[in-house]
């Protein structure tokens, strides 16, 4: 069977067969044994076959978008998708107070708050680091900086509101 | 005895741990955010008591007394935080013919006030920080504290004679910014604490925030125990303590020890308190300040002396004599650390990560301990309240051991849906200054600012490549679901992913 997996944002074609307890999974010219005991319903412990049989366990969790799915490993967590899904979407940019270059920057709640100041208001001209929403969750309070120089063009919050996690908060061009 | 915790999180469910051990029956109390929490689900009996704002629910004082009432209950647990240092609740509560476990509101009232802690300090012969003794009200002039700062020589603290928790605190190292530091002081010791008076204390260079941990019985007996030391702190918040301290002597212990006693004594103290000291590079201490409950901390002293210091605190309530033995409490038995696991992302500056937490794989195994009942899998951890979510303590026969141990924990915990302080700890645990013992209380904010926002999680080539392994296995079980040999191969429910929360918080 043939999957086209995305590793961190980096796609890499794949081909698995099952023998067993035991997968065969070809990428990119290495090839990988890979005895699989399931744990429980989200995780499965991995043995490498090689010379030396690497232990790992990994926790699975979709996430909402169909085909996205957090692997959790001892290392840290891996974000994957695989491709071909039906309405599958690339990755939403992600916190996008630290965003990256290009394109209008839309910063959203990084967690569910209230709104104890709004530092702009539409038309202000904002530079990089410049504060714009002082957010407070847990007794503390956060601000939310611009990544990069602009032009406010909306803030749709003001003081005193309760927001969610992901609620947008102001848009920078 | 019949004890009401009024508190939540880790705290809550220690006390309820102990009360059970002594065969002590427990109610808990709830806000609206807290129905399935873990200290509501361990409690022999549970009341609501409002909405999940603090103020509404866990800071008031009618509702508890209320449900102490209504439970049949006669003792009071405040554990740490929320009221657990208020002299109106402790009066409330013998009003009610309540037994408040903790010292007399007298006693917490004058170690309440910064000044008045100081003066009962100086009359006990115990040395404090340099400063201004009176507390200074809003009618003392600018130039009048600027010629007591200049005669107890910068740099100084500005500081809220109610404060606490690094608010009201300003420092000044220079004649010319003080002005603007005392309006900044008593502004915010205005607001925070309804107390805009302010006292001046030097900054010391260097120094070592050391610990002294007591109990104290109705019957004169008061019993010290070995220091810790929690100079790992992050912008005045401590994070990592240990037990004992590298950097405190036999006769330190003993002469920290023997101050510490003095001042509970001018006081009257009962129950489990702590004095804080700063300890300089020349072994001289100073009296900082004292916290008349039991502490975040105390898991590391219980860990060292083999001592269960809330049993106690029921004892102690109970009118018990303390029969501790002095040798015991002041002998260290091994070494013990303690890392406070918080619901924040290191990655971030430490923000707070609220949300659900979707699993965790929890440490074990030899010398570690583990208060983790602040936050369970499934449940949301809330944005209301403190953010630590689950202690972890770690104990060795000496301290290489304990770090060896406490290292080889944070590798085996493992926390999903919510980012945590672990990462930030596996890199702590590992820095050569702290292994050695080098640091003083300005010593974590340094090292962080030098790290400059150097990511603590860094995911290696080669677990990417397992992560490819373990996403193809998935989407090779997914799609010929039903037949897998492995099991139903499916990940949890999609309501499990929480889209807009896990979004935000990468």
């Amino acid at each position: 069977m043939n999957f086209e997996i995305e590793v961190n944002g980096q796609p890499h074609a794949v081909k698995v067969e099952r023998v067993g307890s035991r997968y065969r999974i070809e990428s990119e010219g290495r090839v990988d044994v890979v005895d699989v005991a399931r744990v429980d319903r989200t995780t499965i412990s991995m043995i490498l076959d090689g010379e030396r049989q690497s232990s790992h366990e990994a926790t699975l969790l979709d996430r909402s978008e169909p085909g996205e799915v957090e692997v959790h490993l001892r290392a840290g967590v891996v974000h994957t998708r695989v491709a071909g899904a039906p309405g599958q979407r690339r990755w939403s940019a992600r916190g996008a107070v630290f965003g990256g270059a290009g394109g209008p920057q839309r910063v959203t709640a990084p967690m569910p708050g209230k709104i104890v100041k709004v530092l702009v208001k539409p038309g202000d001209t904002v530079a990089a680091r410049q504060g714009l929403v002082v957010i407070e969750a847990m007794k503390m309070e956060n601000e939310l900086r611009a990544a990069r120089a602009g032009e406010v063009k909306d803030v749709h919050v003001a003081e005193g509101d309760v927001v969610e996690a992901g609620r947008l908060l102001t848009v920078i061009e | 005895m019949k004890v009401l915790i009024a508190n939540r999180g880790e705290i809550a469910v220690r006390v309820i741990r102990a009360c059970r051990e002594m065969g002590i029956p427990t109610v808990a109390v709830y806000s609206d955010c807290d129905r399935a929490s873990l200290h509501v689900r361990f409690a022999d009996e549970a009341y609501a008591i409002g909405p999940s704002a603090p103020a509404e629910s866990y800071l008031r004082i009618d509702k508890l007394i209320d449900v102490a009432r209504r439970s049949g209950a006669d003792a009071v647990h405040p554990g740490y935080g929320f009221l657990a240092e208020n002299a109106n609740f402790a009066r409330a509560c013998a009003d009610a013919g309540l037994t408040f476990i903790g010292p007399s509101p007298d006693a917490m009232e004058r170690m309440g006030s910064k000044t008045g802690a100081r003066r009962v300090a100086i009359d006990a012969a115990v040395p404090v920080v340099p400063g201004t003794v009176e507390p200074l009200g809003p009618s003392v002039s600018d130039a009048e504290i600027a010629r007591l700062a200049a005669s107890i020589g910068y740099p100084v603290f500005v500081k809220a004679v109610a404060g606490g928790g690094g608010k009201g605190m300003r420092l000044v190292t220079a004649p010319e910014d003080l002005a603007s530091a005392i309006r900044a002081a008593r502004s915010e010791a205005g607001s925070s604490f309804g107390d805009p008076h302010i006292y001046i204390e030097r900054q010391l260079q260097f120094p070592r925030h050391i610990e002294i941990q007591l109990l104290a019985d109705h019957h004169g007996t008061v019993v010290p125990f070995v220091e810790r030391e929690c100079s790992i702190q992050r912008r005045h918040q401590k994070v990592l303590e240990e037990s004992p301290s590298v950097a405190v002597t036999p006769e330190i212990r003993a002469a920290l020890a023997s101050a510490a006693c003095a001042v509970a004594r001018a006081v009257g103290y009962t129950n489990a308190g702590t004095i804080e000291f700063l300890l300089d590079r020349e072994g001289q201490f100073y009296f900082l300040e004292m916290n008349t409950r039991l502490q975040v901390e105390h898991p590391i002293t219980e860990l060292v002396s083999g001592v269960d210091l809330v049993h106690w605190q029921l004892k102690i309530a109970q009118g018990e004599p303390l029969t501790l033995s002095r040798e015991i409490a002041l002998h260290p038995r091994g070494h013990a650390i303690e890392c406070r696991i918080y619901a924040e992302d290191p990655d971030h500056g430490f923000m707070p990560s609220p949300g659900r937490m979707l699993g965790r794989r929890v440490p074990g195994g030899p010398g570690i301990r583990r208060d983790d009942g602040g936050a369970t899998p499934g449940l949301d951890v809330p944005i209301f309240y403190d953010p630590l979510i689950a202690k972890l303590s770690a104990w060795g026969g000496d301290r290489p051991q304990a770090i060896m141990r406490m290292a080889r924990a944070l590798g085996e915990y493992e926390v999903r849906g919510i980012k945590t302080s672990i990462p930030f700890f596996r890199w702590l645990l590992d820095d050569e200054d702290f292994r050695e013992g080098r640091f003083d209380t300005t010593f974590l904010d340094r090292e962080l600012a030098r790290r400059n926002g150097k990511p603590f999680v860094t995911v290696p080539d080669e677990a990417e490549h397992v992560a490819l392994l373990a996403a193809a296995i998935h989407a090779y079980e997914e799609a010929t679901s039903g037949t897998a040999a492995t099991g139903a191969g499916k990940a949890p429910a999609r309501g499990w992913a929480l889209k807009g929360r896990l979004d935000g918080l990468r």
